[in-house]
């Protein structure tokens, strides 16, 4: 992760491999796959 | 300050420890979170039953409240830090997974509304803020971190901006104090004014996005008026922070002119290294939506999948306001940021009520 990105989380930490914005696009993208196919059949709120 | 608002540094090596550190301070936030929401029910179940007349207060209110309570009264161990600290991750996951709530059409129509206030937010912003800080005589790039913070987005613009102009650890701090105590006090405060103006969603929601500076309690302030008006606050909130590549760029060059920051060698790079990748999340999930992908039902479950992240980003944002901390930091940037944010806050009203004429939000 760069360290002055603007997904930099408050005082950057050096040696992460992604950013904050990455793991948060990756583990949307899974949650979208997984109610895409039903591993989720509904949601409750 | 740098206790209640730093995370914890990762330390290379242990990655299954590193991760697991974060599983205590993640379920406290869960916790307060849904604790939150118990509280929203039971409390106005509670009122119903005895036919009290008693505002409803949303699980959002409750879940910083309680956040709030336990930050300033308890000594919090050590043990949850790594977990507190991931608020950030959950806005961001919410804010993606948000996407899947827009028509493409809304983003296109609201999106591109709120890229010509955003543009008029920041220009005003700055001027204002570079003009109260030089009339405060606080440091020339204190002033521009606190001018960056208020025009973009907070905590985030401010620490891309601390790199960018070489601006000291201190002034840094100081500016994420200002901008962290003046957004908790936002939250008590748009949307009592905008319930006495009977702001309508759209236009609150947009006002939120425009006027409250750091993310979390943008998307905090617009969630606490009505589940509507928080979808449009991250509309614009997140315009807003796609911004922030143009504005810290422009810092960049103007410091770099004057010696005292690095010269910057490519634009281009530069702004896509700053910009807020998880826009395009939000996007493509909106797209996605779009062309059908989901279900109906499907979209719904996504739509709540977000607001459980936002959730614990609620809890966090009461967890990590620590009122002892801030009020160490001094006076006059605390004055300077207030002073300004008012009067950001008015400005930004005036143009949702001028762009609700217009366009009817």
């Amino acid at each position: 992760m760069s360290k002055d990105s603007a997904s930099t989380p408050i005082l950057p930490s050096k040696g992460r491999s992604f950013s904050l914005d990455a793991w948060a696009l990756i583990v949307a993208m899974l949650l979208a796959l997984a109610v895409k196919f039903d591993v989720f059949k509904t949601v409750p709120w | 300050m740098a206790s209640s608002i730093s995370l914890p540094r990762a330390e290379s090596g242990n990655s299954l420890l590193n991760a697991l550190r974060i599983v205590p301070g993640v379920l406290l936030l869960a916790g307060i979170g849904y604790a939150g929401k118990i509280l929203e029910h039971s409390v106005n179940a509670y009122a119903k039953s005895r036919h009290w007349t008693f505002p409803n207060i949303e699980y959002v209110l409750w879940a910083i409240l309680i956040g709030l309570v336990i930050s300033n009264t308890l000594a919090m161990p050590k043990l949850f830090q790594p977990g507190i600290a991931t608020y950030e991750f959950w806005l961001k996951l919410g804010i993606v997974l948000l996407g899947a709530r827009f028509v493409v059409a809304d983003v296109l129509k609201l999106g591109g509304i709120s890229l010509g206030l955003v543009v008029i937010e920041i220009t005003l912003s700055l001027a204002l803020m570079t003009l109260l800080g030089r009339l405060f005589k606080l440091k020339p790039k204190l002033t521009s971190l606190l001018a960056i913070g208020s025009a973009v987005c907070g905590v985030s613009a401010i620490i891309a901006a601390k790199g960018a102009i070489d601006a000291d650890d201190e002034d840094s701090s100081f500016a994420i104090a200002a901008i962290l105590a003046l957004g908790a006090l936002s939250l008590f405060t748009f949307p009592a004014i905008a319930h006495g103006l009977h702001m309508n969603d759209v236009s609150y929601g947009m006002w939120a996005g425009l006027g409250v500076d750091n993310t979390a309690e943008a998307v905090a302030a617009g969630a606490l008026y009505s589940d509507a008006a928080g979808k449009v606050a991250v509309l614009a909130k997140t315009t807003r922070n796609a911004m922030i590549g143009f504005v810290v760029l422009a810092y960049a060059l103007y410091w770099a002119g004057k010696g005292q920051a690095e010269i910057v060698t490519n634009k281009a790079a530069f702004l896509w290294k700053k910009f807020p990748k998880f826009v395009l999340g939000f996007l493509l999930m909106s797209l996605l939506v779009g062309f059908h992908v989901f279900s109906k039902g499907q979209v719904t479950s996504l739509g709540n999948l977000s607001k459980w992240a936002f959730l614990l980003t609620f809890a966090g944002v009461g967890l990590r306001t620590n009122l002892r901390d801030m009020s160490k930091q001094g006076l006059r940037p605390f004055i300077v940021g207030a002073l300004g944010e008012v009067l950001i806050a008015c400005l930004t009203l005036g143009l949702v009520i001028g762009a609700n004429r217009i366009w009817g939000l």
